[in-house]
């Protein structure tokens, strides 16, 4: 396969994988059991202007296909359509949360990175070793651990010295200098970053381990100690760069449980997120919301995927041949 | 091709085992007797659990969010119901869930990887086609998306996560299928005559079988998390008992801010220690399974010398 | 000083339970200056550790005692930290599979220079040059550098690695199995280059292999492992003419030689002629489809099928033996895949008995299948682990139905048992593949294959994975089988000693075709094309006397996906003229035959 076949082959397949979930969310709404008619006959406090409008939103006097279609117009036109529960735009609403989400998630799941991968890297290298039981062990209770229960269990730990809940200080009225607002933002990310690194940090651990151990059995290894070069240049120059190709792989397949981390965190830490917004849709029956965080999640995971892929291409030569 | 040579000469005196002997040889390490002991003492709690309970858990027995004391081991919940009696009936209901969702998630995952790696061509082409997409897509949103529209129940939180958890094993299992099927013995097979049915069922499926039960067991795991997610979000059945539940009504009934860590942690607990339970021993077969970690290049102890006592030209 | 002297040296492995196992035992070797000296052995013999033990490259498993000096230090006292400094500056080694030896995601160029740099012996530019000058002293182009391994050929590949082990300029190169999994002419080039090199640098040699012929070809002295122990060490030519130790005797008599030995066609091919034809194959073409991606189709990238046979027409009567020789994809493989209907042919017919089962559905020849059997190259590999040797020989009963009960099958088990020399077959019919020896699990598949009572039997290159000292024996039952006259073999082989020893006839394959076909006798002593005459001229010998560079082609067999114009073989022929590029020839007698030549030898070369 050439380079730019690769490319183009991934690239390809997020757009296609998009297109899916777009389909998906689509049918799902309208098709399964439990369809929008009836779904929006269970909307609490819905008033019949509320249902008509509703039944006009949804076009659902239309047959499915050409509902299908109106429904990928408006989506090209980035429509999404209107929550339930604010009346505001679902498009809105996402973006705001959206953007609340990203420095929270960003910063765990970067924590979980780097420390997992030096974890990971020092139990291969010390394989056997009473750090590496250590290490592995307790990278399995983390694994283990249900994302609410280690959330829960910070709160009580941390109740009164960081900030539960929210993403601000409710009582910070009025302008606040950027600095103290940034310092404030930081205090409320700690619990809810803390909780994401550590269920995250555990299964990356495992993750980089056995990518490392299986590197290390390889015969390039023999070769590299053969050149009479250190232990240390080995793990740098061969194991760890070795190593990468299958922890990106890897990484890139886990977005999915980084994603349901920051969900229930994001409900824990009342943290008003993409999360939150599922959560507080789901509540609602607020639907054009609920299929409109799936959108976005979606997207985004797959796009992350493709970051993935064409890491994955800067890394390994032999996908060009 | 593996062409490490140290390797090849101790081969030669170390029995070249079968991969069930290789699971013979899982079950007398540590980590896997570990994992497989708390799996069937769950299992065993699963399946006496109305004779375990001390307490009926639609009643109060105590006053709401009792500390632990000795006629409650495990402290009370927010309605004054004996935590023990809830997790060890929860666990019933839990497992319950994350076996059955398992089951159905193995069926499909299981199915697809034999065909699509038996068969190859175009049917692999597109069940790997679809395996991709179900793939990317992050479970637990779809998870979300269908239970909402479905309503809460149990058994729709058995079918999507069974529905949605099946794509790694086909993925693993497909590439296993697709290694034994290149081997010669079923080259072999062939071109003696032998149909498709009898080289899948005598020599494909005894092959792949470790790694299913491996792939089972890690799936467990995963399938009681989701569960856990699910109710926590009050998309499971708000009525039944499980672990899920249990932890979703310490949340919303301010077992934090009360500081009654108990109402949390024996069902966090619970859940951790199954899904330990389910890495060790799943982890630890499909370690045996990989020749590739067999071999270390680089170890932190490095070859001994041996002093010559009793031996060099005078011993012989 | 001795350059290099290995005294008393004993390696331990540990192993599961308590257990050790002593994989070296007291072995003693050295090397001086330019000398050339070949560790002999079978697989488990030690001698792969031993050459590992000279680096301090054990695993962790192990323990050794002893002492090895380079130049009167012992390095030994020092463990693994000891000879790091001494790694690639004094002792380099060549590792077998230069695939996995380099690390594919760096470039060649920057792994022959990583050992410069960590020794200090050269960085920056003035690596570069020699990276430039080491790569050109090996035969590859110094631009080749910034490629990565998997861009290599494998030859290509072996050569850089040992460009590598030259990088600090060691005084002594260790070479395990370096010519292992290449092709016969590859291999050549390989061994001619590791000769030149060492007398041009002066370097001392340790020839590690399983081969007795390459050290002949290669080494001045050898030293025979056996169990762990040097069993015999001596000047070459002293222990092919006298060697003391029944083994090494017993290794010299197991190498075939090109010309030693009777002839395998003398006689049988004129039996052969007037029983009738078992198999007849008329112009057999069968070609593999490449991937057409729909990226490649939206890029118009024509579509390229790899034609991996074209026109094969060859036939087996009862009783004889055919050898089909060639290099790894020539397409002999290929062909008895057809044979035996696994790949869907592209023309042409092959007549078993008269019937042409390239028109026979999957179904219809569902029963036709048992009588063509194949016997494969790898025995380790054929078996299935998890079965007894009864169950493996019973299983093609089982699958044509014959054999009403089980007593009448476990008679035809043991019949068949017998016949491949598994005897008494009580002894294994118990047993799995683990606790059988490669040349007994291989003689399970001949049993296995033998119970339908097949009319042809396929051996694609059945003795290649076994142990020199057991090839004989295996090869020696396939020759009886057939002589017993209701069964004719095709085999195939890269190796025209044993092509020469057992077949009547033999086809030579390259690039999908047949250049030439003819006795055994014929081919191997009045050989017509030039591909045949190169391929004999680099058969290594066992005796040292035979030491003779050959023709080594230059390059490898080119790509199937990109065959040369007019005769397939010019681009590499020491002797084409123009017209070779441009006319394809056919087979055809030579024009000038010898007397006493049969008619039957013909070639496909312009000039003979």
């Amino acid at each position: 396969m050439r380079g730019s076949d690769y490319l183009v082959k991934r690239i390809a397949f997020a757009v296609m994988t998009i297109f899916v979930a777009v389909t998906i969310n689509f049918f799902l709404f309208r098709v399964l059991p439990g369809d929008a008619v009836s779904n929006v006959a269970r909307v609490p406090s819905a008033t019949p202007e509320l249902r008509h409008a509703l039944r006009v939103q949804f076009g659902l006097d239309k047959s499915i296909w050409q509902q299908y279609l109106i429904y990928l117009g408006q989506l090209a036109r980035g429509n999404l359509g209107i929550s339930f529960s604010n009346q505001q735009p679902v498009v809105d609403n996402l973006r705001t949360a959206f953007a609340n989400t990203l420095p929270m998630v960003a910063v765990g799941t970067l924590i979980a990175i780097v420390v997992g991968i030096l974890t990971g890297v020092l139990s291969a290298v010390r394989r056997h070793t009473v750090s590496d039981h250590l290490s592995t062990n307790l990278a399995i209770a983390f694994y283990a651990f249900p994302t609410q229960f280690l959330g829960m269990m910070l709160l009580i730990l941390f109740a009164g010295v960081l900030p539960s809940a929210g993403m601000s200080d409710p009582f910070a009225l009025g302008d606040v200098p950027l600095g103290e607002h940034l310092a404030d933002l930081a205090r409320h990310m700690v619990l809810p970053a803390a909780t994401l690194a550590l269920t995250l940090y555990g299964e990356n651990t495992l993750i980089v381990r056995s990518a490392m151990l299986e590197t290390l059995g390889e015969d390039h290894v023999l070769t590299a100690r053969a050149k009479g070069l250190s232990r240390r240049a080995i793990v740098r120059k061969h194991a760890l760069r070795n190593a990468m190709l299958p922890t990106v792989t890897m990484i890139g397949l886990s977005l999915g449980s980084i994603v349901s981390g920051a969900i229930l965190i994001e409900v824990i830490f009342s943290w008003p997120g993409i999360g939150s917004a599922l959560y507080q849709a789901v509540l609602h029956r607020d639907y054009p919301m609920l299929q409109g965080g799936f959108l976005v999640i979606t997207v985004a995971v797959i796009l992350l995927n493709l970051v993935a892929d064409l890491a994955y291409f800067r890394l390994d030569p032999r996908i060009t041949s | 091709m593996s062409t490490s040579v140290a390797k090849v000469d101790v081969a030669e005196v170390e029995v070249q085992e079968g991969l069930w002997a290789a699971i013979r040889g899982v079950l007398r390490e540590r980590t896997a007797m570990v994992g497989l002991t708390i799996l069937t003492l769950f299992v065993l709690m699963a399946i006496f659990a109305p004779l375990l309970s001390p307490y009926d858990v639609h009643q109060a027995s105590c006053t709401v969010f009792e500390p632990p004391s000795r006629q409650h081991w495990l402290g009370c919940d927010d309605g004054g119901v004996d935590m023990l009696s809830l997790v060890i009936t929860g666990g019933r209901i839990s497992m319950i869930v994350g076996f059955a969702a398992t089951l159905v998630a193995m069926t499909i995952g299981g199915g697809v990887g034999l065909v699509s790696g038996y068969f190859g061509g175009w049917v692999d082409t597109v069940l790997m086609r679809i395996t991709d997409y179900f793939l990317v897509i992050p479970d637990l949103v779809l998870m979300i998306v269908i239970s909402a529209v479905w309503g809460p129940s149990l058994s729709h939180v058995v079918i999507v996560i069974g529905i949605l958890l099946w794509t790694g094993t086909a993925r693993v299992i497909r590439a296993q299928v697709k290694s034994v099927r290149e081997r010669v013995y079923v080259k072999r097979a062939q071109a003696i005559g032998a149909g498709n049915w009898r080289i899948i069922v005598r020599h494909v499926l005894p092959q792949v079988g470790p790694l299913l039960i491996a792939n089972t067991v890690l799936t467990i795991a995963v399938a009681i998390f989701d569960e856990t997610a699910l109710a926590f979000l009050g998309l499971s059945d708000p009525t039944a008992t499980t672990w899920g539940t249990v932890m979703e009504h310490a949340f919303d009934r301010t077992a934090v801010s009360a500081g009654a860590w108990w109402a949390i942690v024996p069902a966090g607990v619970a859940v951790a220690l199954v899904i330990m339970g389910c890495y060790l021993f799943g982890q630890s077969i499909e370690d045996a399974l990989n020749p590739r970690l067999k071999v270390a290049h680089l170890s932190p102890r490095s070859w001994r010398l041996r002093s010559l006592v009793g031996r060099g030209p005078d011993a012989l | 000083m001795t350059l290099l002297d290995v005294r008393d040296l004993n390696v331990w492995f540990d192993l599961s339970g308590d257990r050790e196992f002593h994989a070296v035992k007291d072995v003693g070797l050295s090397l001086e200056p330019g000398q050339r000296l070949g560790l002999v052995g079978e697989s488990g013999s030690g001698k792969t550790t031993t050459a590992l033990a000279v680096m301090g490259l054990l695993p962790s498993s192990a323990s050794a005692s002893g002492q090895v000096a380079i130049r009167g230090k012992d390095l030994m006292p020092g463990g693994e930290d000891g000879f790091r400094a001494h790694r690639w500056t004094d002792v380099a080694m060549v590792f077998q599979g230069a695939m996995n030896a380099f690390n594919p995601v760096r470039t060649v160029g920057w792994q022959i220079a990583e050992p410069m740099q960590a020794h200090g012996t050269a960085s920056g530019a003035a690596a570069r040059t020699r990276v430039g000058e080491l790569l050109e002293l090996v035969g590859i182009p110094a631009a080749a550098a910034g490629r990565y391994p998997h861009e290599f050929s494998g030859g290509m590949r072996q050569r850089a690695a040992i460009a590598m082990a030259l990088a600090c300029d060691p005084k002594i190169l260790l070479a395990d199995e370096p010519t292992t999994a290449l092709d016969v002419m590859v291999q050549a080039q390989i061994l001619e280059l590791l000769t030149r090199l060492c007398s041009e640098l002066d370097l001392a040699l340790l020839l590690v292999t399983h081969d007795l012929a390459v050290v002949a070809q290669t080494c001045d002295e050898v030293a025979v492992m056996y169990g762990g122990e040097v069993v015999e060490r001596g000047p070459i030519d002293q222990l092919f003419h006298s060697a003391a130790h029944p083994y090494t005797r017993a290794l010299f008599a197991a190498t075939p030689d090109l010309y030693g030995g009777p002839a395998g066609g003398s006689g049988a091919s004129a039996e052969a002629a007037d029983s009738s034809t078992l198999l007849a194959v008329q112009g057999l073409s069968t070609s593999y489809q490449s991937r057409h991606t729909l990226t490649d189709r939206i890029a118009r990238r024509p579509r390229r099928d790899v034609q991996a046979i074209d026109g094969v027409s060859l036939s087996v009567a009862k009783g004889e033996m055919l050898a089909i020789v060639g290099e790894s994809g020539c397409g002999k493989t290929t062909t008895a895949q057809s044979i035996l209907g696994m790949v869907p042919t592209s023309g042409g017919s092959v007549l078993i008995n008269g019937v042409d089962v390239t028109q026979l559905s999957a179904r219809q020849m569902r029963p036709l299948r048992r009588h063509v059997q194949m016997i494969y190259q790898d025995p380790y590999e054929s078996l299935d682990v998890r079965f007894k040797v009864r169950q493996t020989v019973e299983e093609p009963l089982l699958v044509h139905g014959i054999g009403a009960t089980r007593a009448e099958r476990a008679a035809l088990v043991r019949t068949a048992m017998e016949r491949a020399e598994l005897t008494p077959p009580e002894a294994f019919l118990e047993r799995y593949p683990h606790q059988l020896s490669g040349g007994q699990r291989q003689r399970v598949a001949i049993a296995a294959s033998l119970v339908l009572e097949p009319e042809l039997l396929l051996a694609d290159e059945p003795v290649s994975m076994l142990d020199v000292s057991v090839r004989a024996g295996v090869l020696a039952l396939l020759d009886r089988l057939r002589r017993g006259g209701t069964m004719g073999v095709v085999m195939i082989t890269h190796d025209l000693s044993t092509a020469a020893h057992f077949a009547d006839r033999i086809a030579v394959m390259y690039l999908g075709r047949i250049v030439e076909q003819g006795t055994a006798h014929d081919v191997i002593h009045r050989p017509q094309h030039p591909y045949t005459k190169a391929l004999l001229s680099i058969v290594p010998r066992p005796d040292p006397r035979e030491r003779s560079l050959g023709t080594i082609l230059r390059g490898e067999t080119p790509d199937p996906r990109n065959i040369p114009s007019g005769c397939r073989f010019h681009p590499r022929c020491p002797v084409a003229e123009d017209r070779c590029r441009t006319t394809d020839p056919v087979l055809a007698p030579p024009k000038h035959p010898e007397p006493g030549t049969v008619p039957a030898h013909v070639s496909a070369c312009l000039l003979a």
